[in-house]
């Protein structure tokens, strides 16, 4: 298995290639990205604007490397009983009943008090122990017999107090619990992971010092279109060029929230089911409410439309 | 490679990126990993690694061209060719004679550069020449050549560049270091020798020295340029300090920025101290059973997932006036960064009405921000009563005992009824009231300044004009809240 990783993850290029297979289409910046955590065993922070495939980026690299990809939705008030383990309240005080009735006959033949009390101190102490233990996602992440990919989906949204508790996962890749010890991941089959962030809040040094950070723009053009073209194969060369160029001019306007590749790949298959052969500024005006999400920015383009699809239509000619 | 890499990191640590030694580390893993070969992967991989925001990758970028544009040097030249072919003619026209006409042939294009180097291996097949350094410069490796100046450069220690006015020195020092002394001996023999194939050597020497010179001095300026900007941004940062905040430009509201966001942090940080413990809410298994173990099991007493965080609520009053019209700009970049940082902070401005330009600062820019508030509000005749007593009828209720109130201006009311009383109920309402004046302390009591009336409703006043005077006030806030 871990030969096959190796395999998957060898070169730049081989990267890009397999991504491409998967229908993520991703420029060399991301490929080495993904290629330097797995080397350096660092995670990789992406940044970037909404939309732009950051957890796709996570959930594909899971795909190639056929590896599990445990999720952490990171959400204001995060702790650990969720994020890393919890105990199961409910066999534990089970065990205490259990315990309660079988006491005597551990305690048989001691005597006094301070006999007892050894005797109690031989027996093993299971109450806290791994049994009663219920691990959440970094845990479960640990404890993957196959290695696997962790995502941290949106650690901007979580506490600062929670990212302090990441720390010594992203730097040991591991994890500590005071009833038990420490937990460590196996040593060749360390968990790849991959922090997002929609920089609603600035992460922290200690954070990003540990991390590989990767910030993902906008796509430009051509890579774009090559997007699309791997999501929607449907779609005719002709209406594929249209839409990213005129995309791409609604990212040149002043808008609340511009279209990410997200909103561009929704907009074709609308479009396609739409049965579409070329872009008019009445569909646009029809199907706009698709790609932009405010109200405002919608008014804002209204009087536009014409100018900008005509524009998207000459780009074809050439 | 590892000291090259250390020199780089000196610079990006220079040019404001905050590298830190596990980060270095890790830059040289990453050198083991992919090698130095491929540059342009060099370049996204170190900036994967050293840089960590936006911002950051930028100035990565223009750092790492700066700093490893010899590693393809060819191209380089021949792009920035044109923009400083004349000047490298001319100096080189004044300097010797004889150079001249080469350079006119090749056209004053800069392409000369290369034409030359070219010419000479053609022509020089006879002649060899027989110091190191001249046989380096007619072989047609400019890269051997470029790795020499480097090398030089170091072991004259040219990062410890300081002035411009070092800069001569420098080149001088590295011509040295390189073994001009030998090459000129040669010319000189060459020279004398009488032989036509000789002296065309020794032309060609020269010419390939002065534009060895060139080159050199080239690589000198952008050294200076990548090492002796800190010391000048360490000065910059001290004057900062001390400029007026009147005076502060637009092009240091990043530092501003990056001070406010420190006192804003220090505000946010008394304010999450205030934790109070809740009677209900979500059950804390765990605590309960650790607590009730002792009871025998039985949940005797119970606890909950306690604590909840107090979110600071900031209002901030900004007095834009003609008064303090020198001082507004930098009180609203305040403000705006203020409220850029905290969640929660409710702006107003006014002069005499009072207006709420919260969703305003959410919304636009600073620039847009900045100028929109003062046409809306700006430069009228103060009246800080009007100002109380809008406060009063529109937003009194919006203040408690979390609310900090901050009031920005110089407390000059033109004489009119000052409505004490209404700062005082802002006062007992409040958990405080903080009032940052522009002027010295002096001048607080004089004139037309009610700041004698007002100060007793504050609990804290300071004298705010400068970025020492910001940190002051941060540092007194922090004071305040034990």
């Amino acid at each position: 298995m871990s030969i096959k990783t190796e395999d998957k993850l060898a070169t730049i290029g081989i990267i890009e290639k397999n991504f491409e297979s998967l229908n993520y289409i991703c420029n060399t910046q991301i490929a080495t990205a993904v290629f330097l955590a797995y080397h350096l065993e660092k995670p990789v922070l992406i940044e970037g604007p909404p939309g732009v495939g950051k957890t796709e980026l996570a959930k594909t690299t899971a795909e190639m490397l056929s590896l599990p990809c445990v999720r952490l939705q990171c959400y204001e008030g995060l702790d650990e009983s969720k994020a890393i383990y919890e105990w199961k309240y409910g066999k534990q005080l089970l065990y205490t009943q259990v315990l309660k009735e079988t006491l005597s006959e551990i305690l048989e033949g001691a005597k006094g008090l301070t006999q007892s009390v050894s005797k109690l101190h031989d027996f093993g102490d299971i109450f806290f122990s791994e049994q009663f233990l219920e691990p959440r996602p970094l845990l479960k992440a640990l404890k993957e017999e196959q290695g696997c990919v962790l995502l941290i989906d949106e650690v901007d949204k979580s506490d600062h107090e929670f990212e302090s508790l990441l720390l010594e996962m992203l730097s040991d890749f591991q994890l500590s619990i005071p009833e038990i010890g420490t937990v460590k991941a196996q040593a060749d089959k360390k968990p790849l992971v991959f922090l997002t962030s929609n920089n609603t809040r600035e992460i922290s040094d200690a954070l990003k010092r540990r991390c590989l950070h990767l910030y993902i723009p906008f796509p430009d053009a051509d890579l774009e279109e090559k997007i699309v073209r791997a999501r929607v194969p449907d779609i005719s060369n002709k209406l594929r060029l249209q839409i990213v160029s005129f995309i791409q001019e609604l990212r040149e306007m002043d808008l609340k929230k511009v279209p990410a590749i997200s909103e561009t790949i929704d907009w074709a298959r609308t479009l396609i089911l739409l049965n579409t052969e070329i872009l008019t500024p009445d569909l646009v005006r029809d199907t706009l409410n698709v790609i932009l999400k405010f109200q405002e920015d919608i008014e804002t383009v209204q009087s536009e439309i014409q100018t900008i699809t005509n524009k998207a239509l000459k780009e074809k000619d050439h | 490679m590892h000291r090259i890499l250390v020199d780089f990191i000196k610079v990006l640590r220079n040019a404001d990126i905050k590298v830190s030694p596990a980060e270095t580390l890790d830059a040289m893993q990453v050198m083991e990993v992919i090698g130095a070969r491929d540059r342009r992967l060099l370049k996204h991989s170190l900036s994967i690694t050293l840089s960590k925001t936006p911002e950051e990758k930028e100035t990565f970028n223009q750092c790492f061209e700066k700093y490893f544009s010899f590693a393809n040097h060819h191209e380089a030249n021949e792009k920035r060719g044109s923009a400083y072919g004349l000047d490298h003619d001319t100096k080189k026209g004044s300097e010797t004679e004889e150079t001249s006409k080469t350079n006119q042939q090749s056209g004053g294009q800069g392409n000369g550069q290369i034409n030359s180097w070219d010419e000479e291996e053609e022509t020089n097949k006879s002649l060899e020449a027989t110091s190191h350094l001249g046989k380096l410069l007619l072989s047609k490796d400019k890269t051997a050549v470029m790795m020499f100046v480097v090398k030089a450069g170091r072991e004259i220690e040219l990062n410890q560049i300081r002035f411009f006015t070092q800069k001569g020195t420098y080149t001088r020092k590295i011509m040295d270091s390189m073994g001009l002394k030998d090459l000129q001996q040669e010319i000189g023999t060459l020279n004398t020798s009488g032989s036509r194939s000789e002296m065309l050597l020794a032309e060609k020497l020269k010419n390939s020295r002065e534009q060895l010179r060139q080159r050199i001095r080239e690589y000198v300026e952008k050294q200076f340029l990548l090492h002796a900007d800190s010391s000048g941004k360490q000065l910059r940062e001290e004057l900062l300090k001390q400029i007026k905040l009147s005076n502060l430009e637009k092009r240091y509201f990043k530092d501003v920025r990056e001070l406010v966001f420190k006192m804003a942090k220090k505000l946010v940080a008394v304010h999450s101290k205030r934790r109070k413990k809740f009677r209900r809410g979500q059950l804390d298994v765990r605590k309960t059973l650790r607590k009730n173990m002792q009871y025998d099991g039985m949940f005797f007493d119970i606890k909950w997932k306690a604590s909840k965080v107090d979110r600071p609520k900031v209002i901030c009053i900004c007095d834009v006036s003609g008064s303090v019209s020198s001082y507004s700009r930098f009180l609203l970049m305040f403000l705006y960064s203020l409220s850029e940082i905290l969640p929660k902070v409710r702006a107003f401005a006014f002069s005499s009405d009072l207006g709420e330009v919260t969703k305003l600062f959410e919304e636009s820019t600073l620039e847009d921000a900045l100028a929109k508030t003062m046409r809306d509000f700006g430069n009228g005749s103060t009246n800080y009563g009007q100002m109380l007593l809008d406060f009063k009828d529109q937003y009194m209720g919006d203040v408690n005992k979390k609310t900090s109130v901050i009031i920005l201006g110089d407390g000059r009311n033109n004489y009119g009824d000052p409505q004490v009383e209404i700062l005082h109920e802002i006062y007992e309402k409040a958990q405080r009231v903080i009032w940052l004046n522009p002027e010295a302390k002096t001048s607080w009591y004089m004139g037309d300044a009610e700041m004698k009336k007002y100060a007793p409703c504050c609990h804290q006043t300071e004298v705010c004009n400068s970025l020492t005077h910001l940190e002051r006030v941060v540092s007194n806030l922090m004071r305040f809240s034990f």
